[in-house]
């Protein structure tokens, strides 16, 4: 329990281990290992008396090979991990700290987050770009020693606002801070060096977060980062890929100016750092635990952020790939491709739900080898897929509170899979994401919604087998039956898989069912 | 030069990596293979577990089932004695669909009245899963009453090259293959199998390398270098290898092609034989080698030769296409020919009920299935009928 909750440990800076020698040996022959477990299955997987339907053979093996395909590319980039050589920050650097608040931000966030931005040691100006027109808030900024910057009614969002608080600041160091971020004093120390390199565009550092114990989504929400900004960043970082998260990153003015300011979109994030690649920018990622912040707590701002982001990925990988690809390096061309199709998870999680479905209720099976024969090939891969997965934790952040299985995150990262797949299909409609209003809803309603997506997959499901069942018991003739029970086996067993992959997001439902009237 | 120097470390890296790889992957072929193997006993033995829980669901749920309608022949069924001398005639099935589907075999039983004791499929040598031991084949047809006749087919080209080292080259295995058998070549595949038949423990009637005296059929025919001597040792020592392996439920089913003259000088000799099987397809006049033969024209010739071999003889391979002559005559006629001119000797009929038979041409299938014609189907149902109520 201490772990989350002494507020000194939480909010105490803190640095990813370097990688060493003899652990780069090992990770290089764990890879290794892995490469070729994954080359032993391809040989055996693409066979042609392997192809049962030939459409639903295509599916699968879209499915499964993407996933694999995720896979050795993230053994690539985990070869890399590296982290820069920390530079003292020089003096007599001119630094603005941008953040913003929008109408329905708690006032409270800014008041705690405004003055830690003040206890930063190094020399700064905070700008509080604000559209609330709260009185409180300019109040607040002042008490403070914020410069409060009026900018109301001003396209894009956010990045609307950080380009025109641009136009009307002058420093040469700009970090985006997210309210509710707290920032630790050492922030700025800790970054500054690297733009000592001219070609330095932005310096990223860790995003970590204090209210994981909040609730299951919130574990859940931070399960899925923890990785991401330990040893994936760092491999980043060694292939020159690193890219700016929204908060927390400190961009060059004259790198933001080069590319017309910061970028606009769902994904401005992704769409300012692919930019600033595209425009030749080097950029830094700081291993670094500089701030913590706030993950979503309720199921709903989970899926809506969920949602905003796969719909904002795929923007970027429609749009700005294509543009960006000629001026990117061969890294970051796999870099940003693999960002990009990220969420496809969404189509092939359909993929992998609709085949056990289809195979109970039609008999048609995709591929004609054994489960016990898929099982024996892919357990290799999967073997060598958890031991680096576990191995690389070493490089987390904080891994006394990160390290572990991060099933939670898993469980809610399948059961977002028709929000991402929604992100898709508005991506290729290009439709832009609806407005949900973020009033407050009846509680009982809100279940219902939230959990729908599950309860039919879980219906779906056990309606599957009853109908098995009756069919094996009554219908198909008994040598049919008997003849097929492996296959009926496993189809039986992978549907009961699928819908105790639901059981996380329907959890969260159930309890964010009582808990709806907060916040 | 540092770059070249480069290139020339990242040639020698690669270089490694390929080779530790090649190795690695041997290792994996091989190591993992007595891994699979266990992985392999332990889900058949869960599959084997279900499937029996699913066959007493069914009986307890639709209150009859295949199995109880064969009880009363389950004496000879389920006894290695008994179906050496049966005291019945017999009636068997393969189907097109096997080992994917039993939908064909429903049909035709349904269309009948009728369940066959005996389930013809056909199973080859090779490395694929499929191509070993059929567990559960043969699982599922004794759990629905029957008895499974298994045609065994020595394709000794199936064994992986990168593989089995120690075999010849592909393209040179054909030549003299069944010497090679003899000599323990195959010791390795035939030795698993064989322990696998043997923890099956009930009857299999095994129908080793059939045919082996017609030219123009397998490979293992006499084309390929092989003596009517080699087959002789082949099958001693196959048959050898399932007594060493205590597969004595095992029944050895030898098949020459009648058509061919001198097949009697492939017989292995009575201790190694407990059933004599032939085909009896009559091709009526789809080809030019062919024209409409009785199902006694087929067999008259034979038949006093494999009468003095004093084992019970199977008709394991039989039926009629429809082109060239009548289908239910023939099937009448061969029902009085089999209970009258050879009842002495024919004690169990296999339909060949395949209704897709490509082994002549691929493009012009043949249908060999009593169920195209509905008087065929009413005579053969008659016929059965009289006969299994004997």
């Amino acid at each position: 329990m201490p772990l989350w909750y002494d507020d000194a440990e939480l909010l105490r800076h803190r640095r990813a281990a370097a990688a060493r020698g003899w652990e780069r040996w090992v990770l290089a022959v764990l890879i290794f290992l892995g490469v070729q477990s994954v080359f032993s299955f391809a040989l055996w997987w693409f066979r042609a008396h392997h192809v049962n339907s030939l459409t639903l053979f295509v599916l699968l093996s879209f499915a499964t090979w993407y996933g694999v395909f995720r896979i050795l590319v993230g053994w690539y980039n985990l070869f890399h991990v590296d982290q820069p050589e920390p530079i003292a920050a020089p003096p007599g650097l001119s630094v603005a700290i941008f953040t913003t608040s929008s109408p329905g931000e708690p006032y409270e966030m800014f008041v705690r987050t405004l003055a830690a931005a003040r206890e930063i040691r190094y020399p700064h100006t905070t700008y509080l770009l604000d559209d609330t027109r709260d009185p409180r808030f300019r109040a607040l900024a002042e008490e403070m020693g914020a410069v409060h910057l009026e900018l109301v009614g001003i396209p894009g969002a956010k990045a609307g606002k950080i380009n025109a608080a641009l136009e009307r600041t002058s420093e040469d160091f700009i970090l985006v801070l997210d309210p509710d971020h707290i920032p630790f004093p050492e922030f700025l120390d800790r970054v500054l060096g690297y733009f000592d390199d001219a070609e330095v565009g932005f310096v990223q550092v860790a995003q970590a977060y204090g209210n994981a114990a909040e609730s299951f989504v919130a574990r859940a929400a931070a399960e899925q980062t923890y990785a991401f900004y330990g040893p994936i960043l760092q491999g980043m970082h060694g292939t020159g890929t690193t890219v700016a998260i929204g908060a927390n990153c400190t961009f060059r003015r004259e790198a933001l100016a080069s590319i017309g300011g910061h970028g606009i979109g769902l994904a401005e994030d992704l769409v300012t750092s692919i930019r600033l690649h595209a425009a030749g920018w080097k950029s830094v990622y700081v291993p670094e635990v500089v701030s913590r912040g706030l993950v979503p707590s309720d199921l709903d701002s989970y899926l809506k952020q969920q949602l905003k982001w796969s719909r904002g990925v795929y923007e970027v990988l429609f749009r700005e790939y294509p543009r960006a690809f000629r001026s990117l390096t061969g890294f970051q061309r796999i870099s940003y491709l693999m960002i990009g199709t990220y969420y496809l998870v969404g189509l092939t999680a359909l993929i992998f739900f609709a085949v056990p479905v289809i195979y109970l209720w039609t008999g048609r099976q995709p591929a004609a080898f054994l489960l016990t024969e898929y099982i024996e090939r892919a357990l290799p891969v999967g073997f060598f897929g958890v031991a680096v997965y576990f191995f690389a934790q070493r490089w987390l952040c904080d891994p006394d509170r990160e390290r572990g299985v991060h099933w939670r995150g898993m469980l809610m990262k399948m059961g977002a899979w028709n929000v991402y797949l929604h992100g898709l299909v508005l991506a290729i409609l290009r439709i832009a994401v609806p407005y949900i209003p973020t009033a407050k809803e009846r509680r009982r309603g809100r279940f219902a919604r939230l959990a729908r997506v599950p309860l039919v997959m879980l219906a779906l499901s056990v309606l599957t087998i009853a109908w098995t069942v009756y069919l094996q018991l009554y219908v198909v003739p008994e040598s049919e039956v008997l003849i097929t029970t492996e296959v009926t086996l496993g189809m039986v067993t992978f549907a009961l898989v699928n819908a105790l992959l639901m059981s996380g997001r329907l959890y969260a439902a159930w309890v964010d069912r009582t808990r709806g009237g907060e916040a | 030069v540092t770059a070249r120097q480069r290139y020339k470390s990242l040639f020698y890296a690669l270089g490694w990596l390929i080779a530790a790889g090649i190795v690695f992957q041997i290792a994996l072929g091989s190591g993992m293979g007595r891994f699979f193997a266990v992985v392999d006993e332990r889900f058949s033995r869960i599959a084997q577990f279900f499937s029996s829980k699913q066959s007493t669901a069914i009986r307890t749920a639709r209150q009859t089932s295949r199995s109880e309608y064969l009880a009363p022949l389950h004496t000879t069924l389920s006894s290695v004695t008994a179906l050496r001398k049966p005291e019945r005639m017999l009636f068997g099935i393969y189907d097109g669909g096997f080992p994917n589907t039993f939908a064909g075999m429903e049909q035709l039983e349904g269309a009948l009245r009728y369940k066959f004791p005996i389930i013809s499929f056909y199973s080859a040598w090779g490395d694929k899963p499929t191509q070993q031991f059929p567990i559960r084949m043969v699982e599922t047809i004794h759990s629905m009453g029957s008895v499974p006749l298994i045609t065994w087919e020595p394709w000794v080209v199936d064994f992986d090259e990168r593989l089995r080292t120690n075999l010849k080259p592909v393209a040179e295995r054909e030549y003299a293959s069944l010497a090679a058998i003899a000599k323990g070549e195959y010791d390795f595949f035939l030795v698993p199998w064989a322990k696998a038949a043997a923890a099956f423990r009930k009857p299999i009637l095994l129908r080793f390398a059939h045919e082996m005296n017609d030219p123009y059929r397998y490979p293992w025919g006499p084309q390929n270098g092989n003596r009517p001597e080699d087959f002789v040792a082949a099958w001693k020592h196959v048959h050898l290898i399932f007594q060493k392996m205590d597969a004595r439920n095992v029944l050895w089913v030898w098949s020459p092609h009648i058509s061919m003259p001198w097949f009697e000088y492939y017989y292995p000799g009575p201790e190694y034989v407990d059933w004599i099987s032939t085909g009896v397809l009559n091709y009526g006049d789809i080809a030019s080698w062919s024209r409409w033969w009785s199902f006694h024209q087929i067999l008259e010739k034979a038949y006093p030769t494999l009468l003095r071999m004093e084992k019970p003889i199977m008709i394991s391979e039989f039926g009629t296409l429809a082109s060239g002559g009548d289908m239910t005559e023939w099937y009448r006629q061969a029902f009085y020919h089999v209970t009258h001119t050879y009842s002495r000797g024919v004690k169990a009929v296999v339909f060949f009920n395949q209704p897709n038979d490509i082994t002549i041409s691929p493009t012009y299938p043949l249908n060999w299935s009593v169920t195209q014609n509905n008087r065929a189907i009413e005579v053969v149902a008659q016929e059965i009928g009289r006969l299994s109520a004997l």
